[in-house]
Order: structure tokens, then sequence, then C-alpha cells
């Protein structure tokens, strides 16, 4: 990881590890680390506000919605088990299911990847994912009966 | 007219009724027709109670056991002779067939005259051993008849049978006591449970040759309670087969005859005791019989059971599982005459099996009512999770009833579709309930939001 995110990271940081590796490496990592992976993270974060279209961003704060009740529902099986297997089942794949097609959503729609989806058109996509979810919904409501 | 058909068809009832469950048909197998004066009462007694007696010489030969392939009589009563073999009509095979076709047999022993081949090699084949040599008798120097065998001690006397277990029924308890001289002891094989001992020998007697010259008996042939002066056998098919030590038993001499036992004059009581023992062993007594058997849905509700005789049995062919049953029979005891409700020993159940393959049920069955000549037998279960063919089972053994086993075969099959409960009403599932309609309700909210910030990029993009 950290010749990886060495590369984008602004000039200070760099100087610092420089400075350090010549005393003590232990120590420098140490400290280096700390500061670093703090302004990477910022970095990436800043990156994404700004050049991410809103539209993605919707869609990814969907996504991170979906993770959250999804994990609450495994959460709750592990700790209180799983009796109607099938409740657990429908109601842990519809979010499952809602996020593998709200990524697919993501991936037709976002305009890094216009060329790989060429001939699908963004009404079309968003006209797919609708269609699959109201299957999904219909399957995951029959299910849990 | 009518009143004396109605008589004849009572009187014809009562015949046909004062008889075995299972026929009245009985040979006397007698060597010597002189003989048969010694057994006079024994025989008149018999013919009293309605049986049809045929009396033949094993060398006849008009005499078998079968005719047409079926049994020829109901009930066979062999007497001692003196021939060392019963003829070809008579052999243990042929005794053997006639049991497996469900005939009933007395034998009855002597140590007079040796046991005939054919006796033997029977009583080999089910597991009932008697002394070798001919001559061996019961002696007992304690209970024995000082008017008649001061000397010998081989005229035993003894009270009547107590029930074999507590969980039996005693067919042949009564007053007073019995005479049993010059017996033949047997001693029954371990290994069968079909086998009963009807009246043991008291602890102080043993089996003892006469002509055996020496003053000490070294290794009898068996002592105490192991030998047994009356025995029984029930085959599976409830055919029952009597072993009578001595046939002197059942004579006219020892039917009501002054005896002293330990210097206390008493009655011989042999007339009720070989009355007891050919009612049993003629299926007159200990008979049971399956009335209606019935199962049903119990829906909590009480409805109209079909119990009527008259009506065939309606019974559901199919049961879900963990739905609830209730199960019912019939079972009457036939007594002399006719049937009356059985009631089982104090300590004994009968039990119903609801079965696939092993038991996943055993239930005892408790008496609910009484009908006029039956007990009405039942129990309520839950069927078990499982789905498959069982079988409702009553199989009930016991020794001196004839067998009962009883199957009813169902499906029992799982859930239908519909009929298991709603997400709903599982507290458990209502937070995945709710997981699935906060992804519904929250993918509806990302669609607006999405249609609704569509406009100024949706333009641009399809420009480019």
């Amino acid at each position: 990881m950290a010749p990886k995110s060495r590369a984008p990271a602004t000039t200070p940081s760099t100087t610092a590890p420089t400075t350090t590796t010549a005393s003590t490496p232990a120590k420098s990592s140490k400290s280096g680390s700390s500061s670093a992976p703090q302004d990477i993270l910022t970095g990436i974060w800043n990156n994404y506000v700004n050049k991410t279209p809103s539209r993605v961003k919707l869609l990814d704060t969907f996504m991170a919605f979906l993770v959250v009740v999804g994990a609450l529902q495994f959460l709750y099986c592990i700790i209180v088990g799983n009796f109607p297997f099938n409740a657990f089942l429908s109601g842990f794949s519809a979010t499952v299911g809602q996020f593998v097609l709200t990524a697919s959503l993501r991936m037709q729609t976002n305009p890094e990847n216009s060329k790989e989806f060429e001939g699908t058109s963004h009404e079309r996509a968003f006209a797919d994912f609708v269609l699959g979810s109201f299957l999904l919904h219909f399957f995951c409501v029959n299910f849990i009966n | 007219m009518r009143w004396l058909f109605s008589f004849v068809l009572a009187t014809l009832l009562a015949a046909v009724h004062a008889v075995s469950y299972t026929g009245s048909r009985l040979l006397v197998v007698l060597e010597d027709a002189a003989e048969k004066e010694k057994y006079g009462v024994f025989l008149g007694d018999l013919e009293s109670r309605g049986y049809h007696i045929t009396t033949e010489s094993p060398k006849s030969d008009k005499l078998s056991l079968f005719k047409h392939g079926e049994r020829a009589y109901d009930h066979v009563l062999l007497l001692p002779s003196k021939a060392k073999g019963l003829g070809p009509a008579l052999t243990a095979n042929l005794l053997l067939e006639f049991m497996k076709k469900e005939g009933n047999i007395l034998l009855a022993l002597s140590s007079e005259n040796g046991t005939p081949s054919s006796v033997n090699s029977l009583l080999l084949e089910l597991d009932i051993h008697i002394p070798s040599d001919k001559g061996a008798v019961v002696v007992d120097h304690f209970n024995y008849d000082s008017t008649s065998a001061a000397e010998k001690h081989d005229v035993l006397l003894l009270p009547f049978p107590k029930a074999l277990r507590p969980d039996v029924k005693n067919y042949f308890g009564g007053e007073g006591v019995i005479a049993v001289p010059r017996a033949v002891g047997q001693v029954l094989g371990n290994d069968s449970p079909l086998l009963a001992p009807v009246l043991r020998a008291p602890s102080t007697a043993y089996s003892y040759n006469p002509k055996d010259e020496s003053d000490i008996v070294e290794d009898p042939f068996a002592v105490g309670a192991q030998l047994n002066l009356v025995s029984v056998l029930q085959a599976h098919n409830s055919a029952r087969l009597a072993v009578l030590g001595s046939a002197e038993v059942l004579q006219n001499a020892w039917f009501a005859e002054k005896a002293t036992l330990n210097g206390q004059a008493v009655k011989t009581a042999n007339r009720d005791f070989s009355e007891k023992l050919t009612s049993w062993t003629f299926k007159e007594t200990g008979v049971l019989k399956v009335g209606k058997l019935l199962h049903y849905q119990d829906e909590g509700v009480s409805k109209k059971l079909n119990t009527s005789g008259a009506l065939p049995e309606n019974n559901p062919q199919i049961y879900r599982i963990k739905s609830d049953v209730a199960f019912q029979v019939e079972l009457s005891e036939y007594s002399k005459t006719h049937l009356v409700p059985f009631v089982p020993a104090d300590s004994d159940v009968v039990q119903l099996e609801f079965s696939m393959l092993s038991p996943f049920h055993r239930l005892n069955l408790t008496p609910i009512s009484k009908t006029a000549n039956a007990t009405i037998f039942g129990v309520s279960f839950k069927t078990p999770d499982q789905h498959g063919i069982f079988n409702f089972r009553v199989n009930y053994r016991r020794p001196f009833l004839t067998n009962i086993e009883e199957k009813r075969q169902v499906t029992v099959r799982h859930f239908a579709h519909d009929e298991w409960p709603r997400s709903w009403q599982i507290s458990g599932a209502w937070v995945w309930i709710g997981g699935i309609w906060v992804t519904v309700f929250g993918w509806l909210a990302f669609v607006a939001v999405w249609l609704w910030s569509a406009p100024a990029e949706k333009t641009v993009k399809k420009t480019q």
C-alpha cells in the first residue's frame, strides 16, 4: 500500500520519510504512517467529492445505505438466530440483490465507463434497473410469505 | 310360527355359542376303547359343553387330521397309548401342520406308557423337554397323598396355580387341591417366548425313575419348580398346545377323590382344573377379538364417530405432520359362551404404536368406555414431525391370551404451502420483514431523487 499511496501524495509528506529513513527506520515508519494515511484519506475524499458526478454520488449513498441495512440484518441473524430462515434469506437477499442491481446501474451510468457502454443509453440502463428491482421486490415479498 | 322359528334360532345360537370360539369338532385319540370308560366323566363334561367328540384309535385307517387340505377337527385330545408310535396319521409334522392351521392340541402324557416317538419329537421341536427314560415320575416327599401313595409319594396334591406374573391374567385359578398322580415332569426351554408354565411342581419335588435301584438319586432330570406338571404353548397364530404331565388327572378315579395331605383329609378338585385346562386349550377362554378400529383427525369438536360394527371402517387415509389424531379400538374377550369387555390385568396396558419402520410413538391405551361386549380403548396424540407412510399398530402379546396384531396404514404428509404460519405471525421474522420494506422504500426514495435530479445531467449526456 505504501508505495502506491505515495505517488498521489502531496510534497510535504514525501519530505518527511526521506529525512527519517536515515536515522531510525522503525520509528520513522510509525510517525510517517500516522500522518500520511490521514492525508491520503482526505485526499481521496476530496478527490471523490470534487470529481464525482452528483448522480454517481447518489448511487453511492444508496449503496452505502443498503450495506448498512444488510449488515444490520445479518447481525440480527447472528445474535438472535435464523429461525424463520426464509425470512432471513429474503430480507438479506433483498439488500444484496438491490446492491448488485445498483452497482450495475452505477457501472452503466458512470461517465468514465461511457466507452464500454456505448450501446446503452442511461434511460435504458435505468429502465432495466427499475424492472430488475421490481422483480426482486416481488420475489422477496413472496418468499418471506 | 314365528315364535317357533325364534325359539329354534335361539337354541341353535345357544348351541353354537356354548363352545369354543373356533369350533366344536374334537378328536379324542385313544388306543383302547375300553379305556374310554376311565375318562367318562371328563368326556361327558366336554360333550355337555357342546363339543362333538369323535373317538379314534391311532391305528385306525380312517384317522386323519385333515380333509381336503383343511382341518377335519378343531381340537385334538391325545391320550396316552401303549404303542410306541402313533401311526402315519399323527406324526410330529402333521401335528405341527395341524397347529399351523390353528388347531389346538391337548397332550396328555403318562409315565406308565412310554411317550410315543412322534410326541417326543413334537415336544422337542417346541422346546419342551421330558425325561427320556420310560417310567420317570415326579416325586415329592412333602406334598403327596398319603391315602393312595403312602409309600411311593408319587401322587402330588397341589393348590391351584396363581397368576404367572402380576401382569398376566390367571385362567387356571380355583379352590381346592389338584391331584397329579405319577406325572411326567416337563422342563421348558429358555429360548421360546411362546411357552408358559401352568402348574409347576413344588420346590421339594424332583423327577425320579422308580426302576433305578440305587438308594440315592444321582443327577435327576430336573428338580423343584423347574419341573412343570402342566405347561402350555401358544403359537404366533394363537394355536394352543397344552402338555399335561399326567393323563390320570382327567380320569374319573381322581375327579373328586378323598385324599390326605399332611394328615388332613381333602377332596381333589381335578374336575374343576381339567375343565379350566380344556376350556383354555380349546379356546373357550383367553381369546381376544378386535372390533372396530377408529382413527380420526382430532379437531377439538365432538363429532359423530363411526362406531357401529355394522358399518365398514371409514378412516382417513392421510394426515398431516404435527396434527392431533385420536385413536380408538374395541377389544373383546371370549369367555366360554359370549364376548365380554376385555379388561387387562392390573399392571398391564394395551399399547398403540405409531410406527414407520420403528415406532415414533408408543402410547398406553386407556379404556374410554364399555359396550355390552367390548371395551373401547383410546388415546390422542400428535403426529410426529416426520412425513411418510405410518402404521397405527396394536401389537398385544401376552401369555394365555391370543395375540393381537392389528395395523392400519396411513400417509403422513408435510405441510401444504398454505398451511405454514404467515411471516408476520412469527415475531422473529419482524426484523427481516422490516429489512425488506426499508429496502423497498429506500429504493423508491432513490428512484424519486434520481428522477428529480435528472434533467441537467441528462441533457448533457444525451448531447454527448
